[in-house]
């Protein structure tokens, strides 16, 4: 039994006992049976298990949070966790197991792009609405699926910002290190069409995420004429830490002449024990919005959750609680748990929550826009001190929440 | 010319690397005839064992080294007595069934109870020696380096160890016949834990010496088993030799191949494929490997 199950049940025999304040749901006894609810993650490898469990622990929070509120149309949540392992045939019979065993109302989270668009086709045969917490791949909204929604970026939306302000900041020559899933080659086309219309010479390397060595790589890139002046990391999690490692070790980057830039993985705070001072100047698509910007939610939330697991935490896990928030609150909305009844109202849905006011798109061009929350904050960040946190960290993109202009080391 | 020498370089000391962990996994086969499946976890142990002499003991990292290989080496005779003993009596009909099972279920076991035990999130022991040699055009880090140094070193004490010392010697002759050492006073399944101990030993120092040069993570051994299979096929089944050698020339093709491939957009992909087709043309010249023996298989 996972352990939010094990809390409901342990919370639901102190409520028996009459010793409600000690429970999960201390202000009341549940007459009703749970609304059951289905979360998809990498738990283990080869998936990211790291950004899952970061997930996971943020859904558990927020869990506990809606049950101790009261729950759901007078109804507590029991959310079902699945791993996925990062792997489509897994998280396709996690969706199936999900919908026809524990007849979940709506199926949330995933990390993984490929795993989440083997999902989506599940969620849509059976007509279970299905909302993405950080996958980012253009084709999984494209499919305009009426079931699926998303909170997280989509290539698009972040890299083609990111694109241009790269281009803007006067980068001529861009190695862009993707990943090969739908996710780093989905974003490495972004980038790479953008730069095609900027004038800006690129070329993609395509990285297997089991890698570890990627010295060979590095060193043909760094002898290569022109030599990059940036090196761009299309790659989800923790493999980025590998790659800034072996980079800096042979001076290539982050340096004057070769900027670095990633993405959530390296907002890991075991960043700055793999990679040390290295990480040092390293830039980072941070799909946050800057602690000055941050509402009363989303101080809680970090307060909490840095409370109960000993770790701050970082734009993913602001994603997966307000996944459930978002879900929560399209249950409330839709006054029903019923599938048909969720989906229309998570269409008109304005919700509140750690990163802000969410809402989902109906338009469909560009394609990907459909069912999005357009609205994501992202920043670019760079790390200017050893083991400095996102939040401290330089603000070098948008303009907006800027706070400084200069990419360090300067040229 | 300076471009081949740098990858040949990065090469060697990568295959080194990648000797080390295959000589301890050819020593078990050659001995037990047992393929060990665990052996990549083995080696992630290592990393950790290593990881938190060195944090929590306050001991110098060649010191964690040491005592990640001590510490496996004990882990690795406990499990050969525990588990593997049934399969050299009449408990056990299906022997290389059941070898198989066990050892994959150690790798199942200990890397799940890895992600819960160690925690999600990668750790890095302190470098050996930070920074770089920079000689000209050539650069190696110190710790690729130092673990190349201590991997050649590691690997001639072991061929020494086989070569010219009565244990060795009759290691190797149970790997030769065990019936046959069994008559000249030599205990078969003594050998099998000394071998099981070693080769565990073997892959957790190859884990300790990775470990500063990546990161270490739960699953950080399923390449290098990978990786350490191949090697042991281009070396020869049950040649600790031929393991060096392969890993070597492993590491070496690897890093040329992705260093001189004619896509530079794909080549980084590649690398797993180029040292297969290093395999496959090896075993279509010699399909025993390069020092292979025939005829190995538990008796």
């Amino acid at each position: 039994m996972d352990k939010g199950r094990r809390d409901f049940v342990r919370g639901a025999g102190l409520v028996g006992l009459g010793v409600a304040a000690s429970g999960p749901f201390p202000s009341r006894a549940w007459a009703a049976e749970p609304i059951p609810l289905g979360w998809v993650g990498p738990l283990s490898p080869p998936g990211n298990y790291s950004g899952g469990q970061e997930m996971k622990w943020a859904v558990q929070l927020k869990a506990d949070e809606i049950n101790k509120a009261g729950g759901i149309l007078d109804r507590p949540i029991e959310v079902f966790y699945e791993d996925t392992k990062g792997q489509p045939a897994e998280g396709s019979a996690a969706a199936v197991r999900l919908i026809t065993q524990n007849h979940v109302a709506a199926l949330f989270g995933e990390f993984h792009s490929s795993v989440a668009l083997a999902e989506i086709d599940v969620a849509h045969k059976y007509g279970v609405p299905w909302i993405g917490t950080d996958v980012w791949a253009d084709q999984i909204t494209a499919l305009h699926y009426p079931e699926v929604f998303r909170v997280s970026p989509a290539n698009s939306l972040i890299y083609l910002k990111v694109a241009n302000w790269i281009a803007d900041r006067g980068f001529k020559h861009v190695a862009i290190l993707a990943e090969n899933s739908d996710f780093g080659q989905g974003g490495a086309k972004v980038v790479a069409d953008i730069y095609k219309q900027r004038g800006v010479d690129h070329n993609v390397v395509t990285v297997e995420l089991n890698q570890q060595d990627f010295t060979p790589a590095l060193l043909r890139l760094m002898n290569a004429s022109p030599r990059p002046d940036l090196l761009e990391m299309v790659v989800a999690g923790q493999a980025q830490y590998q790659i800034v490692k072996q980079a800096c070790q042979l001076g290539f980057a982050p340096t004057a002449k070769t900027a670095m830039i990633g993405s959530s993985g390296l907002l890991q705070k075991e960043v700055w024990e793999v990679d040390g001072e290295c990480a040092k100047n390293l830039l980072v698509v941070d799909v946050a919005m800057p602690k000055a910007h941050w509402n009363d939610q989303a101080r809680a939330f970090v307060e909490n959750f840095q409370k109960r697991y000993g770790r701050a935490p970082t734009g993913v896990a602001m994603e997966a609680y307000d996944t459930l928030g978002v879900l929560a609150a399209g249950i409330a909305k839709a006054g029903s748990t019923d599938g048909k009844a969720i989906i229309k109202a998570l269409e008109s849905i304005h919700y509140t929550g750690v990163h802000g006011s969410y809402s989902f798109s109906d338009k469909t061009d560009p394609p990907w826009a459909y069912h999005q929350f357009m609205d994501v904050p992202f920043m670019v960040i760079q790390y200017t001190e050893m083991n400095q946190t996102p939040e401290a960290a330089a603000i070098l993109f948008p303009k907006d929440w800027a706070t400084t202009d200069k990419i360090l080391p300067e040229k | 010319m300076d471009y081949f020498a740098l990858l040949a370089i990065n090469g060697l000391v990568i295959g080194l690397i990648y000797a080390l962990m295959a000589a301890g996994l050819t020593l078990i086969f050659s001995v037990l005839k047992v393929v060990n499946f665990g052996h990549g976890t083995l080696y992630m142990l290592g990393g950790y064992a290593s990881y938190y002499a060195i944090t929590y003991l306050g001991v110098p990292p060649p010191a964690g080294v040491v005592l990640a290989m001590v510490a496996l080496f004990a882990f690795g005779v406990v499990f050969e007595r525990l588990v593997l003993h049934p399969m050299y009596t009449n408990k056990v009909e299906r022997k290389d069934e059941y070898a198989i099972i066990v050892t994959f279920g150690l790798t199942v076991l200990l890397l799940n109870l890895g992600i819960v035990v160690f925690g999600p999130f990668s750790k890095s022991p302190p470098p050996f020696l930070a920074g770089a040699l920079i000689a000209g055009p050539l650069i190696i880090t110190y710790d690729r380096l130092i673990a190349a140094i201590a991997a050649i070193v590691l690997l001639s004490a072991l061929s020494w160890f086989l070569a010219r010392t009565s244990l060795g010697q009759a290691l190797d002759a149970v790997s030769q016949s065990r019936e046959s050492a069994a008559v000249i006073g030599i205990n078969p399944r003594r050998m099998y834990t000394v071998a099981f101990g070693l080769g565990s030993a073997l892959a957790a120092g190859a884990g300790a010496l990775i470990a500063p040069i990546f990161a270490l993570s739960p699953n950080m051994g399923e390449l290098p088993a990978v990786q350490a299979f191949i090697i042991i096929v281009l070396g020869g089944m049950g040649s600790v030799g031929g393991s060096i050698v392969g890993g070597i020339l492993l590491g070496v093709v690897e890093g040329l191949g992705v260093g001189f491939f004619p896509d530079p957009n794909r080549a980084l992909a590649y690398t797993e494929a180029f040292g297969a087709l290093l395999l496959v043309f090896t075993l279509l010249v010699r399909p025993t490997g390069l020092f292979g023996r025939p005829h190995a298989r538990l008796e």
